[in-house]
Formats: structure tokens, C-alpha cells, sequence
């Protein structure tokens, strides 16, 4: 029995991180992606607060939505902009609480953490984690807190490692023989669609 | 038309609204941080290319730092003295002055340098530098692929047609990021030198005169004629090459006149009017003459020595 949920959370860490990888078998949060992807340090920066900032997002918007949107059943169509309220709400609450106690941490995720706030990816996983297969198909299914955490985390850690080998392999074309026409953002597009072969080839491993 | 939804829908936003607004009110009283407005005039003032020169990762930490009083006001090599006297303003302190510092390149081969081998790869001294130690025959010369002219972030260092980096000291601010950026630049290859520094030496050689003078023609032959000429005792070999002391150096220009092969040079900013104001625009630049032709009048000169 113990064995069967290791065995089933696993499986959902690396269909979330990796088969389903968000930016690149469903492509959300492309702006990220391609916008601080062009140095390592950034990425590693971004991928940091994201992993950070996603966990919490989708905490507490599962919490908003068992306590307060599913019973009263509005939830359906009120899921974005309550999910965006608590997101943003949430993120500047972080915000103040870093910058207090613990500065050299909000130093280096300053910029990233006003960007994230609206960043469609925190809200596609928030909303996910709410109602599972909302992008793909309807599945009468709804995740424990536990499962919601480690799918948001399988989430977070794809969206990272995306990022960070996207911004290696963008750091090493600044530096190799691209043709004039196709030099800087022409060329990451074409390595990123090449990259998310890769992902896609992924799909229908272990049954996910 | 189901009113019942509306009103939940109505409650439940305004809940989650009221509660986030109740949470961040709190938080902004409870996790208040005063900021000294001194740090924001004191970040405006400054140069703001976070060149890391002052040893703070950037600006801000820079400003920061002022205002806490950690460093120095004139801290910001990188601003000179118009930026130390608008901070002193800021910080009400009395101004002082600050001894600027500039880039020196300590080489002057270039294209007539002999090379080891032929080189076809990135075009990046350190990508040269981490192929058999480079393509040049000299372990202490200049490659000439230009790190620097692209580290720079004061746009000072172009290279010219002897392949070298020639820094517009103008422009120069002393922030070290060409030395950092250089393989050699822990050698010795670029080092800072005061703004007002009046000559340089273009060699960083410490190789045997001998061997040094076989692989590039324009290498400090270490004759010790500079050093016997200077009036102000201000040029020295050591270990075989020519070093200025610069605390002394009066910018007479007696040992550019007097260096056989042209090695010694006009630099400085301020020093000689008459100096074209840039590093490395000595004799030699505008007519400069391509490897082949170098290597052979260097061969024809060195038995008449």
C-alpha cells in the first residue's frame, strides 16, 4: 500500500516535471523562458523563485479553493481572478516578509518576484492543481493537499531545468557560427523548438 | 438568471479581496523597512554599469555601502571625481580628491609577434589561451582577439590594425573588468596605472632578452638605456624588463626618445599635452607595418646591436 503511493507520487513528479513539462510540451510562461534565458546566472535566479514562488501560489490557492470557491460552487468561472488576487496578494506579502527578515534572500530574488506574480505558468499550475487535466481533458479527479504539493513541485523543478538548459545551450550559440539572418533570438526560437522535441518524445513513457 | 450565483460569486471574490487586502495592511506595518533616502541620490549619482570595481556586486550595494558609511565616498573608481564630488554633496561631507586609475596594456607585438601555430578556432582570447596556452610565442603578449574591448563596459578599449587593444583613456574609467576578462590579465598583460601615468612600457616579457627578441621585434630588450637616462630615477629593470615607478616619473619623455626598439611609450592622460590622447598611440601606430616586413628588419638590426 506504502509502496503503491511512493510508486504513484513518483509518477507524478516526473509526468509533471518532465513528460508534461510546462514550458516545453505545453508551452506556458514562454515570456520567462525566453525573456531571462540568456544568461545562466539569471535563469538559475528565476528558476529559484519560481520553484519558491509556485509551491506557495498553489497552496494557497487550493486552500481558497476547498474552503471557500468549490463549496459555494462559483469556482468554475471565478478561478482566474480569485486564483490572481491570492497570487498577487500572496507574492507581495513574501515580498515585505523577505525584504524584513531575511534581505540577502530578497536581494537576489528582487526582480524576479514582481515578475512572477502574473506569470501565466503559476496560474496554469495553480489551476491545475485544483482541478487536475483542466488543460487536457476533464477527469473527475481532485488531488490531496500532499499529491497537489508534490505535482506543483514536479511542475516548478521542470520549469526550472527547461529554463536553465535552454539558457546553457543559448549561452553556447552566443558563441557559435549562426548565420547572420538567424543570430539571437531567430536561432533561440529554432533551439527551443528542437529542445521541446526532445520533451515531447517523452510523452506516453510509464503511461503518462 | 441565477441571482444566488452572482451574490457567492459577489461574497466570495470580495472575502478573498478583503482578506488579502487585511493580510498585506498588516504585513506593510509589521515588515516595515526604512530606506534612506540618502541610498537613492547616492545610486542616482553614480555611474550605474555595476561594473564591480569598488568590490560591491553592483551599484545599489555600492550606494548602500556610502550611506552606511562601509566604503569610502570616493569609492567609485569607476565615476572619478565628478561622481565622488555630487556623492559628498549627497552624504554632506567635505569633497576629496580621487586618484584615478586607467588600463594599461603592457604589450606592444601585436600582429608582429611570431605565433606558435595557426589558429582557427572561436575568436576569444580564452578559448586561444586554453589551446596549448595560445597561439602566441611569447607567454606574456597580447592575443589579440579583443576580450577586452568587449568586457569593457565603458566602450574605452577598441582594437587598431596592429591587432592591439588600445584604450581611449577619456573614456576609461579603471574599473579592472579588462583585467579580470584577460587570461593574462593576472600576469600583468593590462594593469591599472594612475590616469597621469605619462609613459608605458609595452612589454610584460620576463622571458631571456634573447628568446623574447627572436619572437616579436617590439619586446623591452632590457638595455637598461631608459633607466640610465631618466632624471628622475623613475624607470627601473627589474627581472629583465623596464617597470615605471610612477610616484616618481616626471613625464619627461626622455626614455621614449632614447628606447631602441620603440617600446616605451606615450600614454597618460593628462601628463603630455602633446600625447595623443589615447594608450598606445605611439611612434609606431599609424604606419604600422605588418608582420613579414617587421621580422626581417628585426633580423637585419639585431647583429648591428
Amino acid at each position: 500500500m506504502m509502496g503503491e503511493t511512493l510508486r504513484n507520487l513518483a509518477l507524478l513528479f516526473i509526468g509533471a516535471a518532465l513528460v508534461n513539462n510546462i514550458l516545453l510540451t505545453r508551452f506556458i510562461g514562454l515570456c520567462p523562458f525566453f525573456g531571462v534565458s540568456g544568461a545562466m546566472e539569471t535563469s538559475v535566479g528565476m528558476a529559484g523563485a519560481v520553484v519558491f514562488v509556485m509551491t506557495l501560489a498553489s497552496s494557497a490557492t487550493w486552500v481558497f479553493w476547498n474552503a471557500l470557491l468549490s463549496p459555494l460552487g462559483v469556482g468554475d468561472f471565478l478561478y482566474i481572478p480569485a486564483f490572481i488576487l491570492v497570487i498577487a496578494a500572496l507574492v507581495q506579502f513574501v515580498e515585505m516578509y523577505l525584504r524584513k527578515a531575511i534581505p540577502t534572500l530578497y536581494r537576489a530574488m528582487g526582480i524576479y518576484l514582481p515578475l512572477i506574480t502574473t506569470n501565466c505558468a503559476v496560474l496554469a499550475t495553480a489551476t491545475e492543481a485544483v482541478k487536475p487535466g483542466f488543460f487536457k481533458m476533464n477527469i473527475a479527479y481532485s488531488f490531496g493537499f500532499f499529491e497537489m504539493l508534490v505535482y506543483t513541485v514536479g511542475v516548478a523543478v521542470g520549469f526550472g531545468f527547461a529554463l536553465i538548459t535552454f539558457a546553457a545551450l543559448r549561452e553556447r550559440l552566443e558563441v557559435a557560427p549562426v548565420p547572420g539572418i538567424l543570430k539571437g533570438s531567430p536561432m533561440a526560437f529554432v533551439t527551443a523548438g528542437l529542445l521541446s522535441l526532445g520533451y515531447v518524445g517523452l510523452s506516453g513513457m510509464f503511461g503518462l | 438568471m441565477e441571482f444566488e450565483l452572482v451574490i457567492k460569486a459577489i461574497v466570495a471574490l470580495s472575502a478573498i479581496g478583503l482578506v488579502a487586502s487585511a493580510m498585506l495592511a498588516a504585513a506593510s506595518r509589521r515588515f516595515h523597512v526604512e530606506v534612506d533616502p540618502r541610498v537613492e541620490n547616492v545610486l542616482s549619482a553614480l555611474p550605474g554599469a555595476n561594473c564591480g570595481a569598488c568590490g560591491n556586486p553592483s551599484c545599489f550595494g555600492a550606494a548602500e555601502a556610502i550611506v552606511e558609511e562601509k566604503i569610502p565616498i570616493t569609492s567609485c573608481t569607476a565615476g572619478g571625481q565628478t561622481v565622488a564630488d555630487e556623492v559628498a554633496g549627497i552624504m554632506g561631507v567635505e569633497p576629496c580628491a580621487v586618484a584615478a586609475i586607467v588600463s594599461m596594456r603592457h604589450c606592444g607585438g601585436g600582429r608582429a609577434a611570431s605565433k606558435a601555430y595557426d589558429y582557427s578556432g572561436l575568436l576569444s582570447c580564452i578559448a586561444v589561451a586554453r589551446l596549448a596556452g595560445g597561439d602566441l610565442t611569447c607567454p606574456y603578449g597580447c592575443f589579440g582577439y579583443g576580450d577586452c574591448a568587449r568586457a569593457c563596459p565603458f566602450s574605452a578599449i577598441t582594437m587598431d590594425d596592429r591587432n592591439l587593444p588600445v584604450v581611449d583613456l577619456e573614456k576609461c574609467t579603471g574599473c579592472e573588468v579588462c583585467v579580470a576578462e584577460c587570461p593574462r590579465g593576472q600576469a600583468g598583460l593590462l594593469a591599472m596605472a594612475p590616469a597621469e601615468g605619462a609613459v608605458a612600457v609595452r612589454c610584460n616579457s620576463h622571458d631571456k632578452a634573447k628568446a623574447r627578441k627572436a619572437y616579436c621585434p617590439m619586446c623591452c630588450i632590457a638595455c637598461k638605456k631608459c633607466e640610465k637616462v631618466c632624471p628622475a630615477d623613475a624607470i627601473h629593470v627589474i627581472d629583465l624588463l623596464a617597470i615605471v615607478d610612477y610616484e616618481k616619473c616626471t613625464g619627461c619623455g626622455q626614455c621614449v626618445a632614447v628606447c631602441p626598439p620603440e617600446c616605451i611609450d606615450l600614454a597618460g592622460r593628462d601628463a603630455i599635452e602633446s600625447a595623443v590622447r589615447l594608450d598606445g598611440r605611439g611612434p609606431k601606430v599609424d604606419g604600422f607595418v605588418p608582420r613579414e616586413v617587421v621580422a626581417e628588419e628585426s633580423t637585419e638590426e639585431a647583429p648591428a646591436e
